[in-house]
């Protein structure tokens, strides 16, 4: 097995006119672990799959999937070989039927696997001879979802997967995702959706106007992120927290809250220095952390 | 599989001008058998008038203007669609993602869209020959072939020149309007101006025709096909290189 990244990029670039879609992006994504890709609306993440897959070009920098050049147009059809791509509008031909989507995509890759085909259609429900133009938004996102997992890749790229899907879906959606993982399937995915990602990434790399503001592992984040609430006999001065480590301070009245990505134990040994009256250490979710990141960006 | 989605695509527009094209011969050409002999069907040698022969291939040489008409409107609407069309469409990263070049993608659609090219020039031709076989007023397969080597020969710069601007703009009406208005606009300037490169005379056997017997007697208009086929080609090259540098 290769220690090779999947997915490694170089200040990757993508401007349209004045605007920078993507900003110098350098990210290393890991192999055989489940990669979420988080960022607001606009923040460049659906740029840079397509970039990944070659259907746009940098501007500047350069980046390799699977070890394969994205910008050799050679290299890149001999990557997308060993990698499924979901998009994020799940687009299929309205003219083909089910069964004959299945067959067309079939017919393209070696490592298509029809028992597992075979289990999914029947798990998801679809009907076989009915035309894709027809489908529910549900339903075309269970056939997307199908095609890149009847196959074993190398590399999953969702954008979005579960937008469209029932909760009972989500959950098939997110377990298939781990036991992919499991199989050695390295999974980068894109997702609004906190809760999920929560749940079933290795890795987070959050991205915002283009840049990448965080690239950590999950329990790195559980193990580092802190929210501080303390309570003072009189306000204290700000610049006392101003510490590495302290992302955000609010102050209301004696009332003081500390959001930290580390050093928390300092925080709190400067706020017993300062007489705090109480002090709260709390862990950090995904949501907290994902929102603070981006708000201080 | 490429192959077969392409016929997916196209199919409904390609049968639709095969049925138009066949039916359509076959009921002048029928009309033609008709007033050639004098309003009697079918036609005994007795009751054929000294002239009917040149009458006779002068009405087939109209079925040509009028087949060449409906090929060309038929071959620019098989040249739409493609990979931009797929972008408006949304499908186009399905496409793109798949572990196939963009100029195999483009290769496949050219390739499906000259063969019902050729079947569309062959068929409608194939039953006028039938027809007028069966009525005992047969025409020689020699004329029915040049016919066919003009109107395909000639005509697949229509389509090159529909798959070229169907690489270039995306809009569903937009595209095929203007390869309609650059046909038109071809047509016209060229028979004004440069009447020897009239590309639509070349097609219809207005260079070909012999103005006695109505025959297609004269050479085969080998410089003006050959011609028309390189210009064809390069088209098809600029449409490659056009898909391939566009970003999706």
């Amino acid at each position: 097995m290769t220690s090779e990244p999947a997915i490694l990029t170089h200040g990757l670039t993508k401007s349209y006119g004045h605007d920078d879609a993507v900003r110098g992006l350098d990210l290393s994504i890991g192999r055989n672990r489940i990669t979420a890709f988080l960022g607001r609306n606009g923040a460049g993440k659906s740029t840079t799959i397509k970039m990944l897959l070659g259907l746009i070009r940098p501007t500047s920098g350069s980046g390799t999937v699977l070890g394969k050049q994205i910008t050799d147009a050679e290299q890149n059809r001999r990557m997308r070989q060993r990698v499924a791509y979901v998009a994020e509008d799940k687009s299929l031909y309205g003219y083909m039927t089910v069964e004959q989507t299945i067959n067309f995509a079939r017919s393209f890759y070696s490592d298509w696997h029809v028992d597992a085909e075979k289990k999914l259609l029947l798990d998801s429900e679809l009907p076989a001879n009915r035309k894709v133009k027809s489908l529910s938004k549900g339903m075309r996102t269970k056939l997307a979802l199908l095609l890149a997992f009847a196959r074993r890749p190398e590399l999953l790229i969702l954008d979005e997967p579960s937008e469209g899907l029932d909760p009972v879906g989500i959950e098939d959606l997110l377990r298939t995702l781990v036991s992919c993982s499991a199989d050695g399937v390295s999974v980068f995915f894109s997702s609004h959706q906190i809760a999920e990602v929560e749940r079933v990434a290795d890795h987070i790399c959050i991205l915002d106007k283009g840049c990448l503001l965080m690239d950590a592992s999950v329990d790195q984040l559980r193990q580092s992120y802190r929210r501080i609430d303390m309570v003072f006999p009189s306000p204290p001065p700000e610049r006392e927290f101003q510490i590495s480590g302290v992302k955000r301070i609010r102050t209301a009245g004696n009332q003081v809250r500390i959001f930290s990505s580390g050093n928390a134990e300092a925080v709190v040994e400067r706020a017993r220095n300062l007489r705090v009256v109480s002090v709260e250490v709390a862990p950090v979710g995904l949501r907290d952390v994902f929102l603070e990141t981006v708000r201080e960006n | 599989m490429l192959w077969y989605k392409a016929w997916l695509e196209t199919r409904s527009r390609f049968l639709t001008s095969l049925a138009t094209l066949t039916i359509f011969s076959s009921i002048f050409v029928h009309h033609a058998l008709y007033i050639a002999c004098l309003n009697t069907f079918p036609c005994p040698e007795e009751v054929r008038h000294s002239g009917w022969r040149s009458e006779f291939h002068f009405l087939l040489f109209v079925n040509q203007q009028y087949v060449v008409l409906m090929w060309i409107l038929a071959v620019v609407l098989l040249g739409m669609g493609g990979l931009l069309r797929e972008k408006a469409l949304g499908t186009s990263s399905l496409t793109l993602t798949l572990p196939v070049s963009r100029a195999r993608l483009m290769r496949v659609r050219v390739a499906m869209g000259i063969f019902q090219a050729i079947v569309l020039g062959v068929v409608p031709w194939l039953a006028v020959l039938i027809i007028s076989f069966r009525a005992g007023m047969p025409i020689s397969v020699a004329q029915v072939g040049f016919y066919i080597l003009l109107l395909v020969g000639g005509g697949l710069i229509y389509f090159a020149m529909a798959v070229l601007v169907s690489s270039l703009v995306s809009g569903e009406y937009t595209a095929p309007a203007l390869t309609f208005g650059a046909v038109l606009l071809g047509a016209m300037l060229f028979d004004n101006w440069l009447r020897r490169f009239n590309v639509w005379r070349l097609v219809t056997g207005d260079f070909s025709i012999d103005r006695n017997t109505f025959l297609l007697s004269k050479q085969v208009p080998w410089p003006g096909l050959l011609g028309s086929l390189c210009v064809a080609a390069l088209m098809l090259l600029a449409s490659v290189i056009a898909v391939q540098r566009k970003e999706f």
